[in-house]
């Protein structure tokens, strides 16, 4: 996303006026580098891209969401080495953080765009409502459809950060009363990437913005363009209580015996084999902990559709019946159509028998 | 819609409903048929139908005095997967929650070791089943393609539970929605084919010894 | 924690990965570097490694946005960096071999704005003796 020309000033630059040494930006890259599974011996050299590139311009836009997303990446707890992020983008336009509203807000967003047509980075979290025109989610008398297509249009590429945004999350659960789809269905003549979530990993979403300013690209991207390196993995794979599940040892219920000793959650319903995160690794709060950790089972909420896979307790392995009536209705008609075939023989059977009796009375009436 | 979702949603549910209805109308039908009456005389000293139908299946489970090691090899090997089958569809924990989703009943399941050592052994028992089938001329001439596709059949399942429970060729949810796929359409084929075996063998035996019983003959 | 935390045999591997890398380094100056943090190690393993290193002669602490503590092995050219990020847990941790960290080094831009900066300094000091 470089281009040599930076009217804003590089990020060097930026850190050298706070007065905050290129060892912060060493250290920040080695964290970098850690996270995004890339060799140790790369941070050097990721520190001199950096130092080198444009503060990279972000314009985020909230969209039918809850917040979780945006809170999920600001709500650390003191400035830490995490909170560099922010000295590496210009955070030019976010709609729920800004403190400007009304006519003003909707004046810098255009300003931000103006300054930064076709290089800037659009983030979106929440998905887009759709039905009637898209109607059911609008901002300053705009749709969000509508506000989409027009920011997208400028953008160099997009992020859809949280499940909402990158798969339609819980608006788009049955019955979807809104209509609601993921940014990628809207979005298809940019790169749209994916950091899902419920809420999406700060270090997800950071390091991959991180990445993009890095290295000018778009990181290696999944089948669901999500980042191989945050989504590679599955919770299942990564998890510390994988040894349980091998052997074939699981937890029965929350409480017992099974759960005390930290076995698998598998027959309570974890989604951790088919989830595809970064929990297991980076964990939650700092570190502390992730849900497996914590004695749930993995809800799978960096997967399409979670919300609607027949029940966050039901073991994977189980069948997710629609309609059970349907098995009862097949072995009625299994019951009926073995009937009939029996009635059918023997009424046929009966038919030959008379047949048969007839005949053999003509035939001795024929006898002399 | 997802594979998966596919596969442990409407796929699954389909089949039990083809398999429902195709093993009752199959059954019934079969059941209800007008039977020929017996007009032979029964032999003195013949055993009741009752007693003569029990001994009759009993005696079928081993190879009767004067068959070759290869007969007694092709009933061994028959024994070995239907036991490998029974022992991994009834005690893998993964199992057993399908089926306690479908009945509400479950019970303790085996280490996934012993299942996989089962699969294992099950699907080379299988492969072994197949080459006697395609080598004995005798097995040669009876087979039809209905044998071989309930071989397949039946083979699938295993073949690729076992790949799913060791994570190989595909992603996991990928591994996971194709075996259960595999078991839709053992479900679907089974009324049709020859895996109706699993509920005739008991009425085919039976009456087999039935039949001789009355005229005297253990067979 | 180290009594009770499992071993999984990692520290073990990787002291002969460190003693490849440093063999490498002493032959051609090739430096390396590990990511401990990457990589499954238990406390344990962990409490294990830390042990068989030992420490060295040097051991800097810094405050470069967040703690840092570096120390040099008791093998020369063998050093611990470990970064705390927030709440004071490890954010980055590395065993670097090398003759010195990078973190460590002033780099050529800061020292640039630095010698400007003093300069300034400097004949601010000047104007302001000669006034008086």
């Amino acid at each position: 996303m470089s281009d040599g020309n930076h009217p804003g000033g590089t990020i060097g630059e930026a850190l050298l006026a706070r007065g905050i040494s290129r060892r912060s930006l060493l250290k920040y890259t080695g964290y970098l580098a850690s996270i995004l599974a890339l060799p140790p011996m790369a941070s050097r050299a990721m520190a001199d891209a950096l130092a080198k590139a444009p503060r990279q311009s972000v314009i985020w836009l909230s969209f039918q969401e809850c917040t979780g997303c945006t809170e999920s990446l600001t709500r650390s707890f003191n400035p830490t080495l995490e909170d560099m992020i922010f000295d590496l983008i210009s955070l030019d336009y976010h709609e729920t953080l800004m403190a400007v509203s009304g006519a003003a807000a909707e004046e810098a967003m255009q300003a931000a765009r103006a300054a930064n047509k076709g290089k800037y980075v659009l983030v979106v979290d929440g998905s887009v409502s759709t039905a009637e025109g898209g109607i059911y989610s609008t901002n300053a008398g705009k749709t969000n459809l509508a506000t989409l297509k027009d920011m997208a249009s400028d953008a160099a590429a997009v992020l859809s950060v949280g499940t909402c945004a990158a798969f339609g999350g819980i608006p788009h659960a049955k019955p979807n009363p809104t209509g609601a789809v993921p940014v990628s269905e809207i979005v298809t003549d940019k790169p749209v990437i994916n950091i899902p979530g419920c809420p999406p990993i700060p270090e997800a979403i950071a390091g991959t913005v991180a990445y993009i300013i890095t290295f000018g690209k778009l990181p290696d991207l999944d089948h669901l363009s999500r980042p191989k390196a945050f989504f590679g993995d599955s919770i299942h794979d990564r998890c510390y209580r994988r040894p349980f599940y091998d052997k074939g040892l699981f937890a029965k219920s929350f409480d017992d015996e099974g759960a005390r000793n930290g076995w698998c959650l598998y027959e309570v319903g974890c989604k951790g084999p088919v989830t595809y995160n970064a929990c297991a690794t980076l964990k939650w709060n700092g570190g502390v902990s992730f849900p497996i950790q914590s004695g749930h089972g993995c809800l799978g909420c960096s997967e399409p559709d979670f919300w609607d896979r027949g029940g966050f307790y039901k073991p994977l392995s189980a069948s997710v019946m629609g309609n059970p009536a349907i098995i009862g209705g097949a072995a009625v008609a299994g019951i009926v159509a073995g009937a009939a075939s029996v009635a059918l023989a023997r009424k046929r059977r009966a038919e030959a028998l008379a047949a048969q009796s007839k005949a053999s009375a003509a035939a001795q009436e024929k006898m002399p | 819609m997802s594979l998966l979702d596919f596969a442990r949603g409407p796929a699954i549910e389909v089949a039990l409903a083809v398999f429902t209805l195709g093993v009752m109308w199959r059954l019934i039908s079969l059941l209800g048929l007008p039977w020929a009456k017996d007009r032979t005389v029964r032999r003195a000293g013949a055993p009741s139908d009752f007693s003569a139908g029990v001994s009759g299946f009993i005696r079928h489970l081993w190879v009767p005095k004067g068959f070759g090691m290869t007969s007694r090899f092709a009933l061994i090997n028959g024994y070995v997967f239907h036991l490998g089958l029974a022992i991994i569809f009834f005690g893998f924990v993964q199992h057993i929650l399908f089926l306690r989703g479908l009945f509400g009943v479950s019970w303790p399941g085996l280490p996934t070791s012993v299942i996989s050592i089962a699969a294992v052994v099950t699907l080379g028992s299988l492969v072994a089943a197949l080459v006697r089938r395609m080598t004995s001329p005798v097995m040669r001439l009876i087979s039809t393609a209905n044998d071989y596709f309930t071989w397949l059949i039946t083979t699938l399942p295993v073949l690729t539970g076992l790949l799913a429970v060791s994570h190989l060729g595909a992603r996991y949810e990928t591994l996971l929605a194709i075996h259960i796929l595999t078991v839709a359409a053992l479900l679907i084929w089974f009324p049709f084919g020859k895996l109706m075996h699993a509920f005739l063998v008991f009425l085919t035996r039976a009456e087999t010894g039935v039949f001789y019983g009355r005229r005297g003959v253990k067979i | 924690m180290s009594e009770e935390s499992p071993r999984t045999g990692m520290a073990q591997s990787l002291l002969r990965e460190i003693a490849r890398a440093l063999a490498a380094l002493a032959e051609t100056g090739a430096c390396d570097a590990i990511d401990l943090r990457s990589l499954p190690l238990t406390g344990g393993d962990r409490a294990d490694l830390e042990t068989a290193l030992g420490r060295g002669e040097v051991a800097a602490t810094f405050d470069a946005s967040g703690q840092s503590e570096v120390w040099e092995t008791r093998h020369a050219g063998v050093w611990w960096v470990r970064h705390l990020g927030g709440d004071g847990r490890v954010a980055a941790e590395t065993i670097e071999i090398t003759p010195i960290p990078d973190i460590l080094a002033a780099h050529p831009d800061d020292i640039r704005a630095s010698a400007a900066a003093l300069m300034a300094e400097l004949a601010e000091t000047t104007e302001e003796t000669a006034h008086v």
